[in-house]
Parts: C-alpha cells; sequence; structure tokens
C-alpha cells in the first residue's frame, strides 16, 4: 500500500499548443521520472471519443515503447453540446458510455467526471463501467466540492451504491491556505483593485475562504439565490475586473485535511494542483507535506497526479514552463512518498 | 484567462480569389484548454473599426477542410474544433479591407458543462493592411 506518482497532461497544455512538446516527448519525459499518466483525451486525441485508427495505432505504439501506465482519463459530457436545449438523460448516458468504452481501449482503470455531471446518468451507466473495468469517479473541485448539489448528490449514489466502480477524484486546490498568487498577479496586470485582493487574502487570514463569505456561483456579484458580495467588498469595485477576480476566488478553497475523513474510502485519485512551485518543490498555496502525512497516516493508496494551472495565468507573449513546474512537484512527491527529509 | 490563446498575431489578412478580393480573415485557436464540438461554440463575433460584421457573412473552418456557417455550427455535434488547431474566420467583404490600419476586435465564447454561462473572451489587434 502506498501512493504512487502520476502526470496530469493537462499540465503540459502550453507546451502541446506551442508545439514545444510532442505527445511522444511528453510519454518519454515521464517514464524518465517514473510517474505514470492521467490524460484528456478531449486535449490531445483527436476526434475523441471516436479516434480514427491511425490515432489509436499511434496511441498503442507509445504505450508499447514507454514504461507509463495510463491510469485516470478525465472526461467531460458535454450537457449543453446544443445551444437550443439541454441534452436529454438517454443522450447524456450514452455519450458516457461512449467514453466508458473509449477508456478501456486506451488501458485507463479510472474516467474523471467532471463537476456538475448529472447524477441522474450514473446509476444507468454503471454496468458499462464494471463490464469494461473503469472506474466512473466525480471530480470534487473548488467551487464544487463536498457541499455542492451535483457533487451531494452523487455522493448519496456512491454511499448507497457502495460499488467499486463508483468514487472521487480530489482536487487538492480545496486545501489553498492562501490565494494563489499568479492568479493574484495575473487579475492585477488586468487592473485589479489591489484593495480587492487585500479583502480576499484577509479572508484566508481569519482562516475562511472566498466561498464561505461571498457565496459560489456569482456572476457579476449576485447568484442565483440573490445572494450578493458584502458591501465593505462591493465599495471597493471600481471596474467588472474585481468582480470576476472575486467569483474566481471562489474556485479555491480552504478546508481542513480531516474534510475527507468520510469519503477517503471512496478516493480513487487525487488531482495535485500545483500553481507554482518553487525551486525546493514548495507549492505556493497548498502544504503537500500535510496532504501526504495525512494519507499515509490513513494507509491510502493510489495515484497522486501532478495538475499544474498556472499556466492559465500566462499572458500573452509569457514563456511558462510546466515541465520545469511538473518535475520540481514530481521531485517533491517523490520524497515526500519516500519518507526522506523535504 | 484563454485570451492569449485568441485571435493569432499577424493572423488578419484579405483573401484573394481569382484575382478579386472577396473578405478577410482572422486564425484562433479555441479559447479553452480542450477541444469542442462546434455545436458548443456559442459566438463568434468580429468587428472592424467598430462595425460588427453579420452572422451571415462568417464562415468557420476548425481543420481547413471543411467550411461552416454559424447556423450550420449549431448541428455540428461531431465535427470537433481540435485543442492546438488554428480556426480560419472568413467574413465575406468585396473588396476586404482597406489599405491602412485598422482595428479588429475577435470575442468568442464557448459553452461547457460545469460553467453555468458561455465563457471565452475578446481580443482586439491594430492591423496594417
Amino acid at each position: 500500500m502506498s501512493i504512487k506518482r502520476s502526470v496530469s497532461l493537462y499540465s503540459l497544455q502550453e507546451e502541446y499548443i506551442h508545439k514545444k512538446m510532442s505527445l511522444e516527448d511528453m510519454f518519454k519525459g515521464l517514464e524518465n521520472i517514473e510517474a505514470d499518466l492521467e490524460f484528456i483525451t478531449d486535449q490531445m486525441m483527436k476526434n475523441s471519443p471516436f479516434p480514427r485508427m491511425e490515432t489509436l495505432n499511434e496511441w498503442d505504439r507509445l504505450i508499447r515503447t514507454y514504461k507509463v501506465k495510463p491510469i485516470c482519463n478525465d472526461i467531460f459530457v458535454n450537457t449543453n453540446l446544443y445551444a437550443n436545449r439541454k441534452l436529454k438523460t438517454h443522450e447524456a448516458i450514452d455519450m458516457l458510455i461512449h467514453e466508458i468504452k473509449l477508456a478501456h481501449r486506451l488501458g485507463f482503470g479510472i474516467v474523471r467526471l467532471v463537476s456538475m455531471t448529472p447524477p441522474e446518468i450514473i446509476e444507468p451507466a454503471l454496468p458499462y463501467a464494471e463490464a469494461y473495468d473503469v472506474i466512473l469517479a466525480m471530480e470534487v473541485h473548488g467551487a464544487m466540492s463536498f457541499d455542492d448539489y451535483e457533487t451531494k448528490a452523487f455522493c448519496d449514489i456512491m454511499f448507497r451504491v457502495n460499488s467499486p466502480y463508483l468514487g472521487l477524484v480530489v482536487d487538492t486546490g480545496i486545501f489553498c491556505r492562501n490565494h494563489p498568487k499568479v492568479a493574484t498577479n495575473y487579475f492585477l496586470n488586468h487592473g485589479l483593485n489591489p484593495e480587492v485582493a487585500k479583502f480576499i487574502d484577509g479572508i484566508y487570514k481569519s482562516g475562511k475562504d472566498p466561498k464561505q463569505v461571498l457565496g459560489t456561483g456569482m456572476f457579476l456579484g449576485k447568484n442565483q439565490h440573490g445572494q450578493t458580495y458584502p458591501k465593505e467588498l462591493t465599495d471597493l469595485f471600481k471596474s467588472e475586473v474585481d468582480a470576476l477576480y472575486c467569483m474566481f476566488s471562489c474556485a479555491y478553497e480552504n478546508s481542513p485535511i480531516e474534510i475527507l475523513d468520510p469519503y477517503l474510502p471512496y478516493v480513487k485519485h487525487f488531482h495535485g494542483k500545483i500553481y507554482d512551485v518553487n525551486e525546493a518543490g514548495i507549492e505556493s498555496s497548498i502544504d503537500y507535506k500535510e496532504i501526504f502525512d495525512y494519507l499515509n497516516k490513513k494507509n491510502w493508496s493510489g495515484y497522486v497526479s501532478t495538475e499544474y494551472e498556472g499556466n492559465r495565468f500566462a499572458v500573452e507573449g509569457e514563456e511558462v514552463s510546466g515541465w520545469q513546474q511538473v518535475l520540481r512537484h514530481q521531485s517533491y512527491m517523490k520524497k515526500l512518498i519516500e519518507g526522506s527529509k523535504v | 484567462m484563454f485570451e492569449r490563446y485568441i485571435f493569432r498575431k499577424d493572423s488578419c489578412k484579405n483573401v484573394v480569389k481569382a484575382s478579386e478580393t472577396v473578405g478577410f480573415e482572422v486564425k484562433t485557436y479555441v479559447s479553452y484548454y480542450r477541444s469542442v464540438p462546434l455545436s458548443m461554440i456559442h459566438k463568434i463575433e468580429i468587428t472592424v473599426d467598430g462595425v460588427k460584421s453579420k452572422p451571415e457573412d462568417i464562415l468557420f473552418t476548425p481543420d481547413q477542410k471543411e467550411w461552416f456557417t454559424f447556423e450550420e455550427m449549431k448541428t455540428a455535434a461531431l465535427y470537433k474544433w481540435e485543442y492546438g488547431e488554428e480556426a480560419t474566420i472568413f467574413v465575406k467583404q468585396p473588396g476586404g479591407l482597406s489599405k491602412g490600419e485598422h482595428q479588429v476586435k475577435l470575442e468568442i465564447a464557448i459553452r461547457t458543462p460545469y460553467v453555468p454561462v458561455p465563457f471565452g473572451g475578446a481580443v482586439t489587434r491594430d492591423i496594417v493592411i
């Protein structure tokens, strides 16, 4: 029983789009650092979930050539595929079944269901998950975590059905101890009032997180329940960037690690979120030592997958190195796993 | 967030067909981190010097193989705009953009299942024809 390491290629999307690394380069890199693979077929596999034969042949060649195991595929059920209507339940079930079959074909044992996946499609798809040996694991992500309606509904099914084929992927962005600096800097560059940034930082200093103080689902400062931001915050708003920053700030949570206690037996996989990792391997907002100490104490086994997201706060022309961030985080996690001093 | 993907630099130019300038084009990546079926593209708008192009004058290709009108894209649920592929947006305008400087704005919005409102962004570039 131990924690294992993988890398989500989400981390390397900038390298991919700017053609600095091919899919093969990524496999090669992962093999070098003895990490396994998390993938997003919708990102790097053409015509997914119906890839052409030549695409599948190339995938098979990479799997044969490199010592890298496919662990988890991040999938999306496009419920708003059409502008004029939501997908009917039956259509959404079929889409999920296509994804299960593809994951199986590619060798993945887990599919990550994106937050808000309709709970009513889970049980009808479960026989396919069993038949194709693919676990359906709902993502628990900041702004859409354990108190979210869809996440709760999924967990109710998961507890009731208690199948080894239903579980969770937890994104460690719910354990932020401060607001990610790279995100703040991005918004400051786009005209964020520094006083608003200070207000959000103050929420963390008080031990809370923006979601608890501001509420979720805020668009333009108001959510569907008519809830609005506190007046002392809106008084600081000078442009729409300020409201936008506050809305995005709710995508990080400052939950205690023990929030996982009742869920941990169902947690199949972690997204080890990173925003900015320094040379010593320390993530700017998330304490990985705290997380690994907890998981080791609980004897949890599974993969923690590096998921670098600092890339999305780059401005045009700015170079970000997802690969460097991945290396730093992986080497730090390796030390945590081996129990060496960090 | 994904503005840096929208409206590739130096991609705006007039399009000449059979020695006639029939319009202009711009190139762009998808304003998201994954591929989407064309039916999930919620909005494509081009504004030149403050004047918005008519939707019916816009043609879109995600791969330089097939061209779609915006109406056609609405039902293209199996045809994908791949992450990392430059799409071309063509605007029909006899004579194209006139010689000189122009301010061209491209706005894209994508629907995605876990975000309640379509999202994307707008990028404006000063270009010279």
